[in-house]
């Protein structure tokens, strides 16, 4: 019998004498440091250390190209003040964030709007949801190369505003005040269906029962959106909301491309001036100042959304 | 809801609404694809023509021009705009560099991803936000210690250099995606695989690895496309050589009349494998896009 | 072939200076005799899960020292051990097919393909799992992948099986005809057999001897008849039983007599227990519901009102309304009570627990 065999050979088993596992002497404890050690030695060494690095040459007056032979100048706070004091910095941080705020807002908007659109079942949903993702997997300069393409002089869109709609041609990138607002429009395009995707999360994380208790109990649809969606997804959103303000905070690549921060600098964001301080007047100690009031502005930015979502999660 | 049959009206309005958004985010891409096939004077045309063979003859002269350098009959007389040659050895620097940095960040990252998820260290927390931090950061602001600290070490224009800070960018991303896999993997494995008799190492290799697969390529795709898209340090760091295909395309409408056709196939060429990964990962473009902090 | 013993076991989660330390098993003493099937039984969080991972390596131990036959394995990693564990939720492999599952061990040990092969075929063909070996795991109803966890588990001849709620995710009826068949692969490969589970029946069913677990401390140690006919504490007379064993706190009054706290009964009991209860003033009395009968006649000590009747055909559990407290009886299925109708309930005197209000301990 079978069994019988197995019984016998299960008690003239023998351990000793086998093999131990080869590594033994690499324990847990091991394993874990080696493990984590090159990630950490190379943000320290990538990451952290350019940081420290820049705090100090931003209290430095030096240039890379002119001052490269010469050890930096301590001057204090002197680069902070004169930033601060000048009209041009606020300028920039007053562009910035009238991009910011309208694209952000469009997007979330626009983006929340789709996804309640595609809530649903439809034959081909997850095909079109798919290619409506691609403008946010796209290098931004791609994006604004193909806005740029449109939206120039003669080309598609103006075609349309003077034939369709009888209007003078639109001076999309080299008008004062709708050059930002090309900027914008390019922005909408590329992150709304980043907004879309994660609200689309929220959404179908809504349980449906959570409706079905709301149609026994006769709730009319605002009310189920107001008291059921909406909080539900709130949460969601805030995090979109916050992963979105952070990048466009950054806006550089597009920017650059579309208008170059012009007609004039009437869009030259924070980070394209810090660019042009850095490196088109070399004024290294300056810029690395400019550097660490950005890093202040978005660090006192992220902590306020974050707590606007602790708090939402809490209620 | 979905227990409510939709009437007529609401079905119709919903394929409107649907259409006019389609619409507004796919016109662009088509646009460019388009573009790219037509000869210099259906590109300039004021008119605009959007199907090819009835509005247009298409041509593949852009495309060739751009990869085999060759020059397009309706070159002759004017003048070149740019040096549109070096496309192909762009192309290749960009393929190289967002090939072995990803390569590098999805090794170093997973491993120190396995080893926050699985074993009890202190300040598991604040070292996970410390991660995150490093990659919250504008680039702008370390861009000029990094400009520096590359230039003291010769890593300019070079591949190391490139390659080495497109792995850190990508570090945090692959550590934070990686531990949320592996969080997802139930520790029962590796102990049923310990119990059994095999070393921690020998279970990660046989057993963790093997379930991390998909979820390493998920996150390879996305760390790749990082790397493949990024202008700001590659337009500052590597101008000579290793420079890859986005300074370049800034590079070109810069210098005076653009070549929207050749452009237009230089963009497709570069945005294609985005949209093919695009495809490949869309399970996981919620989870890519908010770090693993959004999971379905 | 092993024993198994466990001297003044304690673990601890957290750090000893902090307020979160959690002491999730306490001074345990325990011996598995080689050959022996025992079940660590308790509710979630007692420390039996724990205790198991011990016993398996996967835990260290904070003090104690553990001893697998003749050697003390706390300082041995688990596949030092020579044991197999097989999981709650199995732990199979999904990328692996059964075939690879089950030889998986077995590779780790340098063995020829011949002999690897061998093996796994007749595990297979002894639990019944041979035309699923080319399959993935993760397709299988959870019958056959609860049959290729304990082939991993058997395929490796170890000294000692660790399972950890392995019938927790069968349904019923699977889970009945899992608790025969484990029951008769156990008593045929005689290997010695700890087995953690929350169900009362697994216990008591395949077990040799059952150790009862509560909040990290052992209760009590006994075969299942013992632990069900005399509970050593509070805790193993409640957890034990289905319905619960009936309790009420009362009040000892003149050495043997019985009184409730609120003066709502009083019960005479054999005089004999004087000396037992000398040292003690407040008890909780207990009977089993079985051992209590309704009845319309003066042997009742006992009186209240049918308050809810649950039929279970062979027999019908009536929950009786006593003014403070309630209790539950069974009965043939034939006698029957409406709800609301007074009916005396007449106690077997000589199958009553008494225990200490105030440590729980049997008296």
């Amino acid at each position: 019998m079978a069994d019988t065999q197995l019984a016998q050979r299960t008690r003239t088993a023998q351990f000793e004498g086998q093999i131990r596992p080869r590594f033994s002497w690499f324990t847990d404890r091991w394993i874990a440091i080696s493990f984590l050690t090159p990630t950490m030695l190379l943000l320290l060494f990538i990451s952290i250390f350019p940081l420290v690095w820049s705090l100090y040459l931003s209290f430095t007056d030096w240039s890379v190209i002119k001052d490269a032979n010469t050890a930096p100048q301590w001057i204090g706070t002197a680069n902070y003040l004169e930033l601060l004091t000048d009209n041009r910095t606020w300028q920039r941080f007053v562009v910035t964030g009238q991009f910011v705020v309208p694209a952000v807002v469009i997007e979330l908007l626009l983006g929340f709007g789709i996804a309640l659109l595609l809530n649903r079942k439809f034959t081909g949903r997850g095909a079109i949801m798919t290619l409506l993702l691609i403008p946010m997997m796209l290098s931004p300069i791609v994006v604004a190369l193909f806005w740029r393409f449109m939206m120039q002089g003669d080309g598609v869109l103006n075609y349309y505003v003077v034939n369709l709609f009888g209007l003078e041609p639109i001076l999309w990138l080299s008008d004062r005040y709708v050059a930002p607002w090309s900027l914008v429009i390019v922005d909408v395009w590329m992150w709304t269906p980043f907004m879309m995707l994660i609200s689309l999360a929220g959404l179908s994380a809504v349980p449906n029962y959570l409706y079905e208790a709301a149609a026994v109990d006769r709730a009319g649809t605002w009310f189920r959106f107001r008291h059921i969606t909406l909080p539900m997804v709130m949460p969601l959103l805030l995090i979109a909301i916050i992963f979105r303000t952070m990048d466009a905070y950054k806006l550089f690549d597009q920017a650059v491309v579309l208008t170059g921060g012009g007609p004039g600098r009437f869009t030259q964001t924070a980070s394209m001036y810090l660019y042009d301080v850095a490196f088109g007047q070399f004024n290294t100690g300056e810029g690395s100042a400019l550097g660490y009031i950005m890093l202040i502005v978005i660090t006192a930015l992220a902590n306020l959304l974050i707590r606007a979502l602790n708090a939402t999660k809490s209620t | 809801m979905n227990y409510e049959k939709k009437s007529l009206a609401n079905r119709i309005g919903f394929w409107v609404v649907l259409g006019i958004v389609f619409f507004f985010f796919m016109f662009p891409l088509y646009w460019i694809a388009v573009s790219s096939i037509k000869t210099r004077t259906d590109v300039i045309s004021r008119v605009p023509s959007y199907i090819p063979y009835t509005q247009f003859q298409p041509t593949l002269d852009n495309y060739t021009s751009i990869l085999l350098g060759t020059t397009i009959e309706s070159d002759t007389g004017v003048r070149a705009s740019a040096d549109l040659s070096v496309f192909r050895d762009r192309l290749t620097n960009s393929v190289i560099i967002a090939g072995l940095s990803t390569l590098l960040a999805v090794i170093l990252g997973t491993l120190a991803a396995y080893a926050v998820s699985r074993f009890h260290i202190r300040g598991e927390s604040d070292l996970m936000f410390f991660i995150l931090s490093t990659r919250m950061l504008p680039p702008i602001v370390v861009l000029i210690p990094i400009f520096l600290l590359f230039s003291n070490l010769n890593l300019r224009d070079s591949y190391p250099g490139i390659i080495l800070l497109y792995t850190t960018v990508n570090l945090p991303f692959v550590v934070w995606m990686m531990k949320g896999f592996f969080d997802e993997i139930p520790v029962e494995y590796e102990e049923a695989a310990m119990i059994d008799g095999y070393s921690r190492l020998q279970a990660i290799w046989k057993i963790v690895i093997p379930e991390a697969i998909p979820a390493m390529a998920a996150t390879a795709v996305f760390s790749a496309i990082v790397a493949w898209n990024e202008f700001v340090f590659a337009n500052l760091l590597n101008r000579t050589y290793g420079a890859t295909v986005p300074p370049w395309l800034n590079s070109i409408i810069g210098v005076g009349a653009v070549e929207w056709g050749r452009l237009a196939a230089a963009s497709v060429i570069f945005v294609l494998p985005i949209v093919i990964f695009t495809f490949l990962v869309r399970n996981y473009l919620l989870r890519g896009v908010t770090f693993g902090a959004v999971r379905r | 072939m092993a024993d198994v013993r466990l001297k003044n076991v304690s673990k601890r989660f957290g750090e000893s200076k902090k307020n979160d330390a959690v002491m999730a098993v306490k001074d345990l003493d325990l011996d598995v005799a080689d050959g022996e099937f025992l079940v660590l039984l308790g509710p979630s969080g007692c420390g039996k899960t724990t205790t198991l991972r011990m016993v398996a390596g996967l835990e260290r131990a904070t003090s104690g020292e553990i001893f697998i036959g003749d050697r003390s394995v706390n300082d041995l990693p688990p596949g030092d051990r020579d044991i197999a564990f097989v999981f709650q939720f199995y732990a199979l492999y999904p990328h692996l097919s059964v075939y690879d599952n089950i030889s998986f061990p077995l590779r780790a040990q340098n063995m020829s393909k011949s002999e690897v092969d061998e093996q796994v075929r007749r595990v297979a063909s002894r639990l019944k799992i041979e035309h699923v070996l080319n399959r993935r795991p993760n397709r299988l109803p959870s019958g056959e992948q609860q049959r290729v966890a304990l082939g991993r588990a058997i395929v490796r001849q170890p000294q000692v099986f660790l399972m950890d709620e392995p019938l927790t995710n069968l349904d019923a009826s699977l889970r009945s005809e899992m608790r025969v068949e484990l029951k008769h692969l156990q008593q045929e490969l005689g290997t010695t057999m700890l087995y953690v589970t929350h169900d009362q029946v697994e216990a008591m069913s395949m077990s040799h001897r059952i150790a009862v677990m509560s909040m990290g401390v052992l209760q009590q140690v006994d075969t299942p008849l013992e632990i069900y006919n005399h509970p050593k504490t509070l805790f193993v007379a409640t957890f034990i039983g289905s319905p619960p064993m009936n309790t009420v706190a009362c009040k000892v009054v003149d050495g043997h007599h019985l009184q409730g706290i609120e003066n709502t009964f009083r019960l005479t009991l054999d005089p004999s227990y004087a000396n037992r209860l000398a040292n003690t003033k407040e008890v909780v009395f207990g009977i089993r519901s079985e051992d209590a009968r309704l009845v319309n006649d003066d042997s009742a000590q006992l009186r209240g009102t049918v308050a809810v009747r649950e039929p279970l055909g062979d027999e019908t559990i009536y929950d009786m309304d006593m003014g403070q407290y309630r209790m539950a009886v069974k009965t043939p299925p034939r006698q029957i009570f409406r709800p609301g109708e007074p009916v005396g309930v007449a106690i077997n005197l000589n199958r009553i627990h008494l225990f200490d209000r105030v440590t729980g301990q049997a008296v």
